[in-house]
């Protein structure tokens, strides 16, 4: 470890002067890094700036996580410069520096956070209580609310995640990850005021997602963008079924309030009813969708696998032998070969026919004993059939004459078709 | 370039502009999300072949392919929205979900050939 943890980089840092204009280039700068696991990005730019070029511009406040200044993209990912070690970067290679993307950039490493903030805004992101009390609302940490929200509120505005994601780019007027997130804590947060007219403004840049989470992916505050974006659409859902009971469910609150502790308390408990019912609502969806999936899928799985087993198998016609090549008043061994399919498995079959022909008559015998199935075979000099395994005997039409076979041989069907003769098989 | 005051501004950088190692930290789910968009034009294009010229197995197996990849990665679209499935584990499902797909289709396949 301590071997490996030090060594010269190669720094290329985004550099763009105000007063040059034009697209901006990229510097290159060699450090000595006495220990990278202890070195951050920060550090390198901070030894950079005194080191080598004091004219380098970066932003910086906190550098321990808390203030989401020095948000940057470091080696093609968002993060945040004081949270970046070098060594996250791979032994060797270079690290590349750069501003966020969609911001306009100020001067090197330094973007314009306005367009980020005036849609953080425009996302009513600031509480604003449904009614006077003077008593403290009760939101329990076990409960669901106060778990949905989670550890949401802890965004530090860095702008990393609208720097990551492609719909930033593509949708002029999305308000972003970040500013959905900071709507989403105070839409599930049943003391707000501002319901209404918060889901009015940021529904509609909520279908902009296309779930690609790389929002998630560089969250230094490990805040998922995504899953606040999906909740706010469920949450939009939700409220146009529900809009007609909440706005009843809530009269009889608002008109008879005995004392405020009472009547958060009576608050609180039709919004657990309503959760409950919600829950009940969506569980019971998810049971049925489910159901329509499985049944869905395992039709067609069904009827691919199970289908073909189950279905009768068509009737197949196996030419035998030519009619002029059977001599009269003889019997004839003949083999056929056909294939069956099975559901997945095809099968080789192949089969003695056993032709008994006198005058115009003709019987095509399965060659095999009606009593366990060994091999009949034709004695001409006796004029049976024999079985060899347990002596049973069958007469020319095939009639049980010894031995312990239960009933006749079985019989092919057949019909002869221009001097061919055909059987039925399957 | 943009005007402020009396600084210019430079407009701003788009994801992936100067941006040399973004290709290797492009994660599962927009790659979940950029095939699905691909197979999309693929099972139309596909489709167009696949009427036109009937019967080629390639084309068919082709098209099964692009159908298997759009909707295994709609599906999993399907299922994080709606909740059925929780985000923290969108990277497992984009794999699952596929070699779901894969599986199926190919014993749909073998099946029909």
């Amino acid at each position: 470890m301590a071997q490996t943890s030090g060594g010269v980089r190669n720094i290329k840092v985004f550099r763009y002067d105000p007063q040059q204009g034009g697209e901006g280039h990229f510097d290159s700068y060699v450090l000595n890094i006495q220990d990278e696991t202890t070195t951050t990005i920060l550090d390198v730019l901070l030894r950079i700036q005194r080191e080598q070029d004091p004219t380098l511009s970066f932003r910086f406040a906190c550098r321990v996580n808390m203030c989401g200044s020095c948000g940057m993209v470091i080696n093609g990912k968002e993060g945040l410069a004081c949270k970046t070690n070098v060594s996250h970067i791979p032994q060797g290679k270079e690290v590349t520096i750069r501003p966020l993307n969609h911001f306009p950039v100020i001067k090197d490493l330094v973007v314009d956070m306005e367009p980020f903030f005036k849609k953080y805004e425009e996302a009513l992101p600031f509480y604003e209580p449904r009614e006077e009390t003077t008593e403290p609302a009760v939101i329990r940490p076990g409960s669901r609310e106060r778990q949905d929200i989670g550890m949401a509120t802890d965004c530090i505005a860095c702008g990393c995640c609208v720097s990551s994601c492609t719909m930033c780019h593509y949708h002029e007027g999305y308000a972003g990850p970040a500013a959905l997130n900071r709507a989403f804590t105070l839409l599930a947060d049943s003391r707000d005021g501002l319901f209404e007219e918060r889901l009015d403004r940021v529904l509609a840049s909520c279908y902009n997602c296309r779930t690609e989470f790389n929002c998630t992916e560089v969250c230094p505050k490990r805040i998922s963008g995504t899953r606040a974006i999906k909740y706010i659409q469920r949450l939009a859902l939700k409220h146009i079924k529900a809009k007609p009971e909440t706005i009843e469910a809530e009269q009889p609150a608002v008109a008879q309030p005995s004392c405020a502790s009472e009547m958060a308390g009576s608050m609180a408990g039709n919004m657990a009813g309503n959760m409950d019912r919600r829950t009940f609502i969506s569980q019971v969806g998810v049971g049925l969708l489910g159901t329509c999936l499985a049944l869905g899928v395992g039709g067609v799985v069904g009827a691919a696998f199970v289908g073909p087993t189950r279905a009768r198998t068509p009737r197949l016609w196996v030419p035998a032998a030519s009619l002029s090549s059977i001599p009269v008043g003889d019997v004839t061994t003949i083999k056929i070969n056909y294939e069956t399919k099975n559901g997945l498995y095809t099968q080789q079959v192949a089969e003695r026919v056993l032709v008994s022909r006198t005058g115009d008559e003709i019987i095509c015998f399965k060659a095999s004993c009606t009593h366990l199935g060994c091999m009949v075979k034709w004695d001409g000099n006796a004029g049976r059939f024999r079985c060899a395994c347990h002596g049973g005997a069958f007469d020319r039409n095939g009639k049980v004459i010894a031995g312990p076979p239960p009933k006749p041989l079985d019989r092919y069907p057949f019909r002869v078709d221009s001097d061919h003769l055909l059987v039925e098989v399957g | 370039m943009i005007k402020n005051g009396s600084l210019n501004y430079r407009k701003p950088l788009s994801w992936g502009e100067y941006d040399p190692h973004r290709r290797g930290n492009t994660r599962i789910g927009m790659w979940a999300w950029l095939w699905q968009r691909i197979s999309a034009l693929a099972v139309i294009v596909l489709l167009g072949l696949h009427v036109t010229l009937t019967y080629r197995p390639l084309i068919q197996f082709l098209l099964l392919l692009a159908v298997t990849f759009h909707a295994t990665l709609g599906l999993r679209v399907i299922l994080l929205d709606f909740n059925i499935v929780g985000v923290k584990y969108h990277r497992a499902l984009v794999g699952g979900l596929v070699g779901l797909g894969l599986v199926v289709m190919g014993l749909v396949w073998f099946s029909i050939y």
